[in-house]
């Protein structure tokens, strides 16, 4: 049985794949309140274009072959697909109640959390189908898929669990309850561990999934206002990012040891993170002040500030 | 929504493996039982069962579950303290003091009496999940020294509360009871969530080490964005909510009055000496 699901999960996946795109060198970031999409130039770092795309835009991703832009429209309860190249807003598929993050795995399926109904729902965005509900805890959140997709990790924050979820067999295969209100879920780069955010509690855990055990935590508490919320692997894989939320700081850790390097200034209420594929450039979400900050990962200085629409919340790359 | 039939077959699928997995997942099982005395008829009992449902929704994935339970004061006077781990209170001041006596070691929750004497009083067991008068007039106070017209009362909750995913809170509670979340209501919620993640965080079921855990160690995220503990008092810190003709108009402690984070500007702190 196991075998028959993956085949035909893979089988999915697989139709309708078609040769990845050339990037548009174009950050893409949600407005949550102004409703639209605003479109950066990676390298002049200016806004070249603003999309409509719905209510309550939130979490946003890349298609694995960069030639669609997924945003889910949380008001609406869909995802819209944009075309990163034209911009247009090419169709809108329903995704439950209350989209909100979700996490686009290597075959292509997304996963999302549906606040409202305490699940995680699976859909093929090529044809617009819900291929699977789970039943997580109350309020999931963060979506995090392990580098090679055998793993994806929601997080519930009513609950207080990180929910580890094997794919292809869509198992429960541990509940780990971590700090208040887990947000958000990144793995190293072996995919041996992973660490998770808790913004009320303020602190970042480490667990180790050959034992699904949390192994490290650490708190943010030094750093003053601390609400963590993204987190993000450095390219070098020894440096873990975290969006401080009301610190209005982007919080730097050693990915092994969890001790603070140090705490960069961006704009109020920093929540989305994206780090460019070369690792050179974070991009920051900024929902109070609504601007994005673009950091120099070299040196750990804010090298550009854009101002977006009202209420930056998910940003992506696409480089 | 139309489905293809393919994508039908893989959800049945997907149930039946849930089902397995989530059988084999599940560790010992563990049973809570708590026991709710006072009147039945107050949201203090309607907020309980809320808190209830949902840490049965939590414990399914970590096998444990939970009761709440009926008694009557005269019913649990004699004091035993084997049979729950913890008891919600809607009583008064003088009620709540004789069961604090007849279950020394048990965490008895206040969630209605608002009686700043008996947070004087200092009594270990007693937990007072809902704000003082006092809390209430602290609160007051800060927003009108930003405001000084200002006629404005302070509440534990409000139903049109949004932040700090104040908003699914409202919403599930709304859609499950059919009426809007008050402070009695989020006080029991509250009561029961305390307890539940302390059973899904540290493992203890025991009222004794319940008590001390609270007392000591509990941090709780009560849905009003900072964390939450008790005080020396037995009081639970906690923002406010400030509200003038039932609208809701902002949060104490007052930003630009105090140190938003300071929740110790807010009602009596420390045991009288």
């Amino acid at each position: 049985m196991r075998f028959f699901v993956s085949s035909v999960i893979f089988a999915l996946g697989f139709c309708g794949q078609i040769a990845a795109a050339e990037p548009t060198h174009r950050v893409f970031v949600t407005n949550e309140k102004a409703n639209t999409v605003s479109v950066i130039e990676t390298r002049t770092n200016k806004v070249e274009a603003t999309i409509d795309v719905g209510k309550r835009p939130r979490g946003i991703g890349l298609a694995p072959d960069g030639n669609e832009l997924y945003v889910a429209v949380s008001e609406e309860n869909a995802i819209a697909v944009i075309d990163p190249k034209t911009l247009e807003v090419l169709r809108k598929f329903k995704a439950g109640s209350d989209p909100e993050a979700f996490a686009v795995h290597p075959n292509g399926n997304i996963y999302i959390s549906n606040e409202d109904d305490a699940k995680t729902s699976v859909y093929d965005p090529k044809t617009g189908d819900e291929l699977l509900a789970i039943p997580v805890g109350l309020e999931p959140e963060g979506v995090g898929i392990s580098p090679d997709g055998s793993l994806v990790i929601v997080t519930s924050e009513s609950a207080n669990m990180l929910h580890l979820i094997s794919v292809p067999e869509h198992a429960m295969v541990a509940n780990i309850v971590v700090g208040a209100r887990p947000r958000s879920v990144t793995f190293s780069r072996d995919g041996k561990t992973a660490y998770a955010t808790s913004e009320v509690s303020g602190d970042v855990t480490e667990v180790d999934l050959a034992t699904n055990k949390i192994i490290k935590k650490v708190s943010l508490d030094a750093i003053d206002q601390a609400k963590p919320k993204d987190i993000v692997l450095g390219k070098d894989g020894k440096t873990l990012y975290v969006a401080g939320g009301r610190a209005a700081k982007v919080i730097v850790l050693d990915a092994k040891t969890l001790e603070i390097k140090t705490a960069i200034p961006v704009g109020k209420r920093v929540w989305g993170l994206s780090l460019s594929r070369d690792g050179r450039h974070l991009y920051t979400t900024n929902g109070v002040s609504n601007t994005v900050s673009v950091i120099d990962t070299a040196n750990n200085q804010v090298i550009a500030t854009i101002e977006v629409g009202e209420a930056p919340w998910g940003v992506v790359i696409d480089d | 929504m139309t489905r293809n039939p393919l994508a039908t077959v893989l959800t049945h699928f997907a149930a039946f493996l849930l089902a397995l997995a989530s059988m084999c997942a599940k560790a010992e099982s563990v049973h809570v039982r708590i026991v709710y005395v006072g009147d039945e008829s107050r949201t203090a009992y309607i907020g309980a069962k809320q808190g209830l449902n949902e840490a049965n929704h939590q414990g399914q994935f970590l096998g444990q579950s939970y009761s709440l339970e009926l008694a009557s004061l005269e019913a649990l006077i004699p004091g035993n303290e084997s049979n729950y781990s913890a008891v919600i209170a809607a009583l008064d001041a003088e009620q709540l003091l004789a069961l604090s006596a007849a279950l020394p070691n048990t965490p008895i929750m206040n969630v209605t009496a608002e009686d700043d004497s008996l947070r004087e009083g200092c009594t270990t067991n007693l937990f007072h999940v809902i704000p003082t008068r006092r809390m209430k007039a602290d609160a007051v106070s800060q927003w009108q020294q930003k405001h000084p017209d200002a006629d404005v009362t302070a509440q534990a909750w409000h139903p049109d509360f949004e932040l700090y995913a104040g908003r699914e809170l409202n919403n599930r509670f709304r859609k499950a009871n059919g009426i809007a979340m008050d402070d009695n209501a989020w006080a029991g919620w509250a009561a029961v969530k305390m307890l539940s993640d302390t059973v899904a965080r540290e493992g203890l079921t025991d009222p004794k080490q319940l008590r001390t855990y609270f007392s000591e160690r509990l941090r709780f995220d009560g849905q009003k964005g900072l964390e939450l503990s008790f005080r020396d008092t037995g009081q639970l810190r906690q923002p406010l909510l400030i509200v003038e003709d039932g609208k809701l108009l902002g949060e104490a402690p007052v930003r630009g009055v105090v140190d938003t984070t300071h929740l110790d500007s807010l009602g009596l702190v420390n045991c009288p000496k």
